[in-house]
This record gives structure tokens, sequence and C-alpha cells, in this order.
């Protein structure tokens, strides 16, 4: 779907909305602060129905789905690296150990990033074209328009 | 009747509340001086050094010198030009020390302005090589990401994002002590102090309000909106205007100010060397990783939530050249990089005029030297696989040469930054085989390779090459010492680098992930 009204409404909300949020948290300590941040956090909110309420509108995209189990677990392979990392510099005071659990870690890490998440993601499945040749494909998609 | 009177009520209305008011703007100003005691009033003995003062006001050009005009330049700019604090005493030494100190300020002032409106030129520089390099049919949807990113990421970064990431970051003397940046969260764990993120800066209102910081927030505004307009390129011809839109304020909010906070702004990676005795903490001098490897790697994220072009993969997996429509915007665009990394580098200094800040010139040629370099290292590399050089690999090449030394180039000398380079040239051809053809992921200016593998590839490098002859006042993230590598003896130094990546790999990626996975389930990104 192009450009439309109510998507560009529903982005002045949210501009607004984050703004106002931003204030209330630069003024937290006194007393309207707290009001403007909670008037900012229901207007994130009412902007981000808006966004959900058009995204039926676009009708099919070529986006791609996955699957949501193995999302999670790219995710959490990729943070759990981190915290190898992170323990290593307090399980050892050598700086010889601890490379070797920043290694380790960053090994992890890249196994979430690169080996689990485009397994997740589905390898451009939506990218996919319906010929064997780029040309081919080409001529498809003009047609499909 | 009854409206004259009740125009005289008004006017007796707003003649009060002008005298309440001038009488609390004269309450709030400062109380005049209390006369000096008589002993104090008394003056001074001059000393040797009020004489030669006196001596020098003595010989200054007079006004029917000066009225003569200055071909040569040699009576322009003498002692005459120096305020004094008490006419009748004429210039004292406390006058001249004074003005000394305002005038390494002001040099220092400068010198960072300018580099930061190079860098803001930047955008340029980008709008062209990425719209270069996509097709026709889009290149007005790039350009239009790559103006409007200037405007998302500035206005997220003025409202909250400058606080999160330098609301801690006071300290540093070549900008007049930035003391109104004295509020950094941090929380403490097996007994040490660990900084996560700034308080102050918000809005730029309140005590922010000062021409320090003001001066700052310019400087890191344009290296923030350098990451975010990274992404726009790797997610070209297929990103919705909504979703990037959205997933830019969020990254100038957050993502980025939160990485750079922990490495520039005081935060826990750059107090590695305090805390565990990791070096000089994370160091990273102009941001292959706070900036390039955030950018870098935020673009893979988002580039695996959108999927590739259509058309861009056939059936058996294999991928199709899908070529820009525009040379020549992709090579000029790279010039005009290559040309605003001078202040990027350069100017990260934050000054010209303090202990060590005269590396500057080291530090531009080693930018100049690995640019050129990794130009090489990819033409040949491509020239001798494929055949031919090929140019978007040429214009990446160099780009990779100058992302790779943004984080080493106040450390390195410029041999070290000849190779440096020379890695990142060959490294980009690899990566974006490796992102195009083994991960399917579709990019197509090669942001990923450019940005997030060199950025990565810089931020190791510092501590590989460092060679300890930098010297920034003396320490470094608040260690005594110059930044040292592996090389060159300290292998601690490496450690810190390696949790520095540590964390882009794991935290960086995951929030970026996260956050656009929400916008992908709230408003779609294609």
């Amino acid at each position: 779907m192009a450009a439309s009204k109510a998507q560009g409404s529903y982005l002045a909300v949210f501009w607004t909305a984050i703004t106002v949020l931003c204030a209330g948290i630069a003024y937290f300590a006194e007393g309207f602060g707290k009001l403007v941040l909670v008037f900012g956090l229901a207007g994130v909110i009412i902007s981000l129905v808006g966004f959900l309420k058009i995204k039926p509108l676009e009708g099919k995209t070529a986006g791609v789905t996955g699957i949501a189990a193995m999302k999670i677990l790219g995710i959490a392979v990729a943070l759990g690296g981190w915290f190898v990392t992170i323990a290593g510099l307090h399980l050892t005071t050598s700086t010889g150990g601890r490379l070797i659990f920043a290694l380790v870690g960053i090994a992890v890490s890249l196994v979430g990033v690169l080996g689990v998440l485009p397994v997740a993601f589905g390898k451009s499945v939506a990218g996919k074209a319906q010929s064997s040749s780029f040309m081919a494909a080409k001529t498809t998609m003009e047609h499909s328009r | 009747m009854k409206k004259l009177c009740r125009r005289s009520c008004l006017g007796l209305w707003v003649l009060a509340l002008g005298l309440a008011f001038g009488l609390a703007v004269h309450a709030q100003a400062p109380a005049p001086a209390a006369p000096a005691p008589a002993a104090a009033a008394a003056p001074a003995p001059a000393t040797p050094v009020d004489a030669e003062l006196k001596d020098a006001a003595g010989k200054a050009p007079s006004q029917a010198d000066l009225q003569k005009g200055d071909p040569s330049g040699a009576i322009t700019g003498t002692i005459s030009d120096v305020p004094a604090a008490d006419s009748k005493a004429g210039v004292t030494l406390p006058d001249v020390a004074n003005q000394v100190g305002q005038n390494k300020i002001a040099v220092n002032f400068v010198w960072t302005l300018v580099c930061g409106f190079l860098v803001m030129f930047m955008q340029a520089g980008f709008a062209m090589v990425e719209s270069g390099l996509t097709r026709v049919k889009n290149a007005n949807h790039t350009y239009m990401m790559n103006f409007f990113v200037y405007t998302c990421g500035l206005f997220a970064y003025w409202i909250i994002g400058f606080a999160i990431q330098m609301g801690g970051a006071a300290g540093n003397s070549n900008l007049g002590g930035l003391q109104p940046l004295a509020s950094e969260h941090a929380i403490s764990i097996f007994g040490k102090m660990w900084g996560l993120w700034g308080q102050s800066g918000m809005f730029l209102v309140g005590h922010t309000y000062d021409v320090g910081v003001m001066v700052i927030f310019l400087f890191e505004m344009v290296f923030m909106d350098t990451a975010l307009t990274i992404v726009t390129g790797a997610c070209a011809e297929r990103w919705k205007f909504l979703a990037f839109t959205v997933s830019s304020i969020i990254m100038g909010a957050l993502t980025y100010p939160l990485y750079g906070n922990w490495a520039w702004g005081g935060g826990w990676l750059s107090q590695l060397g305090t805390n565990v005795g990791l070096g000089k903490g994370y160091c990273d001098f102009a941001g292959s990783g706070v900036v390039h490897a955030v950018g870098g790697i935020t673009a893979l994220a988002v580039c695996m939530l959108i999927g590739p072009r259509i058309g861009k993969y056939n059936r058996d997996g294999s991928a199709n050249a899908i070529l820009g429509h525009d040379v020549s915007a992709c090579l000029i665009g790279c010039f005009i990089l290559a040309f605003g990394w001078f202040g990027f580098n350069p100017g990260s200094t934050l000054g010209a005029s303090a202990n060590g800040n005269l590396r500057i010139g080291t530090i531009a040629v080693d930018t100049m030297l690995a640019g050129c370099t990794g130009t090489i290292g990819a033409i040949l590399y491509m020239w001798a696989l494929k055949g031919k050089p090929d140019y978007s690999m040429s214009g990446n090449g160099l780009l990779a040469g100058l992302v790779a030394i943004t984080a080493p180039s106040g450390f390195v000398s410029p041999v070290s930054s000849c190779i440096i380079g020379l890695v990142a040239g060959v490294l980009v051809c690899l990566s974006c085989s490796f992102f195009e053809n083994v991960l399917k992921v579709d990019d197509p200016v090669g942001a990923i390779s450019v940005h997030g593998a060199n950025g990565l590839w810089g931020v190791l490098s510092v501590g590989l090459f460092a060679d300890g002859t930098s010297n920034y006042g003396g320490s470094w993230n608040g260690v005594t010492g110059s930044v040292t590598g592996l090389f060159y003896g300290d292998a601690s130094q490496l450690v810190a680098q390696l949790v520095g990546i540590s964390t882009l790999i794991g935290v960086v990626f995951t929030i970026s992930m996260v956050i656009n996975l929400a916008l992908e389930f709230f408003i779609g990104h294609r």
C-alpha cells in the first residue's frame, strides 16, 4: 500500500505522543511530569493501535513470516553469548581466561545471529522468483502487476 | 462607564503584573559586588611581569597605525586585543591567562563544530551512494528515506537520545568541562559501579542550556544520524516508509544512544579498565563500533525481518545480481563520504588545542591511508577473482577501509592503518558474498558488510594495533597511560575490545531485533 492519510495522521499522533512522553520523563520529579508522562503513554498506545488498525489495508505483502519459536531461540542464543562473555570477566582474573570466555561468548552469539535466525526467517523464501532466471522473474513480476 | 472601568481595571492588572515580573527579575539578578575592603583595594606592588605587560602595551600599535592598514598582518592581534578587567590598571597577568584559556576552548569549539558540519554533509554522500546502487524505479524512495532520516534522528536525539548517551559525560576539559552533563544512572555489581545511561540533557533545557553542551550535542547528533542512514541502505527498495520512520525514531532515541553511552558517555564498557583492569577500557576513537557496527548490525536485524527484494533469489536459492542505476552518483557519493570522514575521525579529538590533540594530523593521514588501501584491496580482490574491477565493490572497499580505521585512527601508526584498510577491503568482498549467497540476506548496497563486518573489524584492530604513542592528556577512560594493543604488549586491551564486540552482537542486535519485531507486528515492514 502506498502512503495514506491514515498513516500520516497516526504518525503525527505517535510523534506528538513520544515528545510528550519524553517531556514527562524529563520533568518526572515534578508533579505535572507524571501527568504528562501518562498522557504521552496514552498517545503512544493510541498511535500503535491506529497503526495496527490500518495494517490490514496493506493486503498481502512479500514479507517473511518465519517460525516464532526459532526466532525466540535465535534471540536467546545471541543474548546468551553476551552473558558468557560477561560471566568470564567475573569468573577469572587472568587475561587469557577472559579472552577465551570472550571468544566463546562471541561464537555463541554468532550461532544465534548467523545460524539460528536465518533458519527462523526461512532464508529468503519470499524473495524467490517464479522462474529460474532473473529475466524470467522480472517478466513474471511485470505480468503480476 | 462600565466599559471604561473594565478597561482601567485591565490596565491596572497588566501594570501590576509587569511590576511583579520586574521585581522578580530584579530579585533574581545577581547582587552588585560588595565594595572591596580597604586593604584589598590598595594597589599590589608591581611585579616584573606586570611591568613587561605595561611595556608591551606601550609598544602596541596605535589607532593611527591601524588606520593605515596592515597588509603583512604584523600588527593585527596584539596585547591591545586582550580585554582588561580593570581599564585603569591595564592588562594584567590574570587577564592574559583568562584570554589564553578562552582561546583554547574557542579553538576546540570551532574545530569540533566545523568537523560536525563535515559529518553532516556525509548525509548527502550516503543518499547518493544508496540511490546510485538501487534501481531507478526506487531511487526517489531511497533519496527520500535518506533525507527524512536526518529529521527523524535529530528530533529523537534532541528529545531523549542525547540525554541517554551523553547525560553523564561530564569532565571533557577540551570543551570547558561539560559539567552540566553529570548525571549517569549506575548500578552496583560485584562491588563496582557500572554506568547504564545518562540522565541530563533532555530537550537541552535547564542547566544543559550551555555553550559547551551545544557543541557536543551537534557533534554527537551528526554521528548518530550516520548510524541511522546505514539501515536505509540495507533495506532499500522494499521498506515501507511508515515503518522506516518509526524504526528510525526509536533507533535515534534508544538503540544508538544506549551503546553510545556505554562506550563514550561514561558507561560500563568505558569502565572496563578502571573496574576490572582491562587495558584502558573499551576504546572506540571515532565510532567503528558505536556508529558503524551499531548501524550495520541493526541493518542485519531489519534485513532478516523484511526479507529480500522480489526477484533477488531463484527457486534453487541462487542469487540474481540487481544492478544499480547510477555509477556516477555512487562513486561521487563515496568521495563525499571520504571527505566527510575528515570530520568524523580527526574531529573526534573534540579539540585541536590541548595535550595530545595535535595528533589530528596523524589521525587524518591514517584515515586517508586506510581508505586508500581499502580501495586497493577490494579492486585487486575482485579483479583477480572475478576478472574485472567492480565499481560497487571499489566504492565499498574505500568505505570499508574508512569504517575500519574509525575506531583505531587515534591510536595507530600510518603503517598499521594501511594494514587495517587492506584487510577491510578484502573483508568487505568476502562478507558481501557470504551474506548474499550463504545467509540469503539481501543487502542492495552492501551496508551490513561495509559498516557491520568492518565496524567489528575496526573495534578488534584497536586491541591489536594500538601502539601506545597516543597521549590525550595522559590517560584514556580514566586509566593512566596510552592505549596499547596486543602487538605492542597489552593483551588485556584486546579483551576489552572483544567484550565490546560481544555486546554489539549479543545486546545491540537483540534490542534492534526485538524493537523491529514489535514494529513488524504493529506496522509491517514491507
